[in-house]
């Protein structure tokens, strides 16, 4: 029995001191933090208020949420446009060359993020290679502005975040069963028709698993914004960032970070209502 | 016949897209311009400036130590953790499930602030010692959840039966319970490994002097213009994951092979 | 696993090596990315077997983010600019510099000190100076342009890249509005929002790092960045033409501070002693065109008169930030 308790505690006591200390003890400081009230320079003065919480409803921030919101959702849904179609059309292939897809699918995802965003800026810049290609063939007279604004971020975003929707979204394509399609053919129905009663009602819990793991890092990813964006559109992680760093506001961007924590959850909920499981998330 | 043909288009095309940003990078890093802007003609250069550029190196050399140390430990302690929480019951065991998920599904940017304000209260100086500690914080749920997707019924039958023949937890452990999870073990360490390698936000927070990593250094040059040789060294580490992961198929191929005769 | 574990070992053990066996001390420094040449740091090292632990910053606010939230003791140097030292210095986050130890602080102008963020400069000594300057690309456009005001044009659409600094672009709109370039009233604030605004379309990115490659690569034609800045993209592409405003310009100053509870001081010291040599001073200089404060012959074109004839420091303002950077999240 002594022999027994020693494994449970060699087992659990890492994973609990990690949740507490990594997790929990984090969340709760910066909760903490965004009920503070903080001096010029960037000080924290433990004098409790609601302040922070009435700042982030200002119309300013209100307008950079609903930006940010914006973005991300259009790459979302760009993501779920590509996924679907790329998903439904390698269903006719053979499961080996599925399998291989998928994987040649992750493969540009294990080089470094910011040298393939890089490399979007060689591609899009005013003389950069898709306008040069474009005023080559005469298709155009002047270069077009694909970066340095919103569209830049969304196709940044769209880039990064394409495979976190294709895998879940393929993985839902590929287990419908083959005979509930054929029998709805049989009875005359059109590949609309299909799409809309079989293939969406079984694959929505992965959509929504995809438009999850797309959605909520596309409002953070302060780096794509700042590279492709121009540093002219403040997304929500710009804006953390910049209570963090250069404005000196630990309360408010903790108060920013609470609110997101609180729509994540939420959308969570969502999920799991629609039939979704928690550890679908995280596999890759 | 149409209809297929439109669909292999639409299918490369979007390989086409994930692969446009990499064929760029392999492209220049033969460039003999240094400005990334013209090809002009081709060179092996960079990948011998590559091993004088000293910060480059080191930053690549943090990245590995970062993305290895913690890999193995979030690795440790994901998969005790999993089998541990699958099979005992305790006070608060469903307040540690749901903790677990939370670093999958916030944003990255919010668990990067909050551990750097933590790491700002308990004075813990910035540096190797916390990226590490951050980056085993957002790795450990992955590797959970992995093994937990591998830890089933059967499993549990025949820890069960290994235990009525007298084997202790230990060797139970050892030669039932983790010879059947390495699958979901080794795909969790690989999605920690990558993540680490790869990150931008929490580092970004976490980070002190002397600790700067491949991305980190990346980012603050990354608008001046990258450098061909930071090309060259991204192609290097991007063929090395590419000979890995083949050769692992090829293995594992032949494995199913051989178990077929 | 046990591959692993073994290399783990290895590359702890070569680490250990490589840090500990061939230099005989460590600086720990934290600048401005981009800003001293790596030979530069080189050939200190070769020359007084001390490692430069090199880290980089690209906005003051980032410096005294890192420098308040991190233990005492991790930076011995830093760079910060002249509101900044105010600052620091106020935050008790500073030491004092003893001169006896700068054997070469003789070299330095006398222009450059006594400067109002630091009197009698107890606490700093300048490194390199920078003013606000308009790079234009004539390639591209003729007309005359002088003043701030005269980015309004409604042809620029599209066509203009900022330095991403609110307290720079915020300023030039006051100094363009005919106001003082630190105005804290908010009915003044008003005014310089519409005029960001009445700019916002002609803006084609806020960039701080790397202004120049936007007029390197010709992604636009009007630059509003640091002098030095403009000065490195006028020599890749000569059709650039600079611009001194009308109005004034931001300067910005960039100090040697040393760190209070600083674990290396007299490498610090041999640290700072060696950049105010003559000869470091020029190759610095040859390769980021900033005025030196040293006396020697400036690469950069601008005369140190008009420097501070038309030139205004960003000062410190207190709670008022919280205005400047509501605005600013307003404009963006």
């Amino acid at each position: 029995m002594k022999k027994n308790n020693l494994f449970k505690f060699i087992c659990l006591t890492p994973v609990i001191v990690y949740a507490i200390l990594l997790i929990l003890l984090p969340l709760v400081y910066i909760l903490f933090l965004s009920f503070c009230e903080s001096d010029s320079y960037g000080g924290i003065i433990y004098h409790f208020t609601l302040s922070n919480y009435f700042t982030i409803f200002d119309i300013t921030y209100v307008k950079i949420f609903l930006k940010s919101s914006l973005i991300a959702l259009s790459s979302t849904f760009l993501c779920i446009l590509i996924s679907y179609p790329f998903s439904i059309f390698l269903r006719d292939k053979s499961e080996k060359t599925r399998n291989l897809m998928i994987k040649l699918v992750m493969v540009p995802f294990l080089t470094n993020s910011l040298i393939r965003t890089y490399g979007w800026i060689v591609l899009l810049r005013k003389t950069g290679i898709i306008n040069s290609a474009l005023i080559n063939l005469n298709i155009i007279d002047h270069p077009l502005n694909l970066m340095y604004n919103n569209l830049g971020i969304v196709i940044g975003m769209t880039y990064t975040l394409l495979p976190f929707m294709i895998l879940p979204v393929s993985s839902a394509v590929f287990k419908i069963d083959q005979s509930l399609i054929e029998a709805a053919r049989d009875l005359g129905a059109g590949p609309i028709s299909i799409f809309r009663k079989i293939i969406v009602p079984e694959t929505i819990s992965g959509v929504f698993n995809g438009s999850l793991m797309v959605f909520i890092p596309a409002i953070g990813y302060f780096f794509i914004a700042d590279i492709l964006g121009g540093g002219k559109a403040m997304i929500i992680g710009n804006l953390i960032k910049n209570q963090f760093l250069t404005a000196r506001n630990w309360p408010l961007g903790s108060a920013i970070s609470i609110f997101l924590i609180i729509v994540t959850f939420g959308l969570v909920q969502i999920y799991k209502k629609l039939g979704g499981k928690l550890d679908d998330l995280g596999g890759m | 016949m149409k209809n297929k043909v439109f669909k292999n288009i639409f299918i490369a095309f979007v390989f086409l897209f994930l692969y446009l940003p990499i064929i760029i990078l392999v492209l220049y890093s033969f460039n003999s311009s240094k400005m990334n802007i013209i090809f002009e003609h081709f060179t092996l250069d960079w990948y011998k400036n590559l091993f004088d550029n000293r910060e480059l190196l080191m930053a690549f050399f943090n990245t590995m130590l970062i993305a290895i140390t913690s890999t193995v430990i979030s690795t440790v302690v994901g998969v005790i953790g999993a089998v541990g929480l699958k099979k005992y019951n305790f006070p608060f065991k469903n307040l540690i499930n749901n903790l677990l998920y939370i670093p999958i599904v916030i944003p990255e940017i919010v668990l990067g602030i909050s551990l750097l304000s933590i790491y700002t209260l308990m004075k813990l100086e910035l540096g190797l010692f916390t990226i590490i500690l951050s980056h085993i914080a957002f790795s450990i749920p992955f590797v959970v959840v992995s093994v937990r997707s591998t830890l089933n019924d059967r499993l549990k039958t025949y820890e069960e039966a290994a235990h009525d023949l007298g084997a202790s937890n230990f060797k139970t452990f050892f030669k039932i319970t983790l010879p059947q999870i390495k699958p979901g073990a080794v795909s969790g360490a690989i999605l920690a490994f990558t993540l680490s390698l790869d990150d931008v936000v929490i580092s970004y927070f976490t980070a002190g002097p002397g600790s700067n990593t491949l991305p980190l250094k990346i980012y603050s040059i990354i608008k001046t213009g990258i450098t061909p040789d930071v090309n060259a060294l991204t192609t290097l580490m991007l063929l090395v994951t590419i000979i890995v992961l083949t050769t692992t198929a090829f293995i594992q191929g032949r494995k199913i092979m051989e178990a077929a005769k | 696993m046990k591959k692993v574990i073994v290399l783990m070992i290895v590359i702890f053990l070569l680490s250990g090596c490589s840090s500990g066996s061939s230099y005989k001390g460590v600086v720990n420094v934290l600048n401005w990315t981009s800003y001293i040449p790596d030979n530069v740091i080189k050939d200190f090292e070769d020359e007084y077997n001390i490692k430069v632990n090199y880290g980089t910053y690209s906005s003051n606010e980032e410096l005294l983010a890192k420098i308040s939230s991190s233990k005492e003791g991790t930076y011995d140097v830093i760079f910060p600019s002249d509101y900044m030292v105010e600052l620091l210095i106020s935050k008790g986050l500073l030491q004092k510099i003893d001169k006896n130890k700068l054997s070469n602080s003789v070299n330095v102008d006398r222009t450059f000190l006594n400067q109002t963020y630091d009197m009698s400069n107890d606490y700093s000594l300048p490194f390199l100076s920078t003013i606000v300057v308009m790079a234009v690309n004539r390639n591209h456009l003729k007309d005359n342009i002088s003043s701030y005001n005269d980015l309004l044009n409604e042809k620029y659409k599209n066509n203009i890249v900022l330095i991403d600094d609110q307290r720079i672009i915020i300023g030039m709109a006051l100094l363009a509005k005919g106001y003082d370039m630190n105005d804290t009233n908010i009915y003044h604030l008003d005014e310089a929002k519409e005029w960001l605004l009445d700019l916002k379309d002609n803006v084609k990115a806020y960039d701080s790092d790397s202004p120049k490659t936007f007029f390197i690569t010709e992604e636009a034609d009007i630059g509003i960045m640091w002098h030095a800045e403009a000065e490195i993209a006028k020599e890749e592409n000569p059709n650039i033409e600079i611009i001194y405003p009308s109005e004034g310009h931001a300067i910005s100053t960039d100090n040697y501070t040393i760190v209070k509870g600083a674990k290396n001081i007299n490498n610090a010291y041999l640290f700072i002693n060696y950049l105010m040599r003559k000869e470091v001073a020029l190759k610095i200089t040859e390769e980021y065109p900033y005025i030196s404060p040293l006396k020697i012959t400036q690469k950069s074109k601008v005369s140190v008169d008009h420097v501070f004839s038309k030139g205004f420091y960003v000062k410190n303002i207190g709670l008022d930030i919280k205005n400047y950077d509501k605005l600013w999240a307003d404009i963006k």
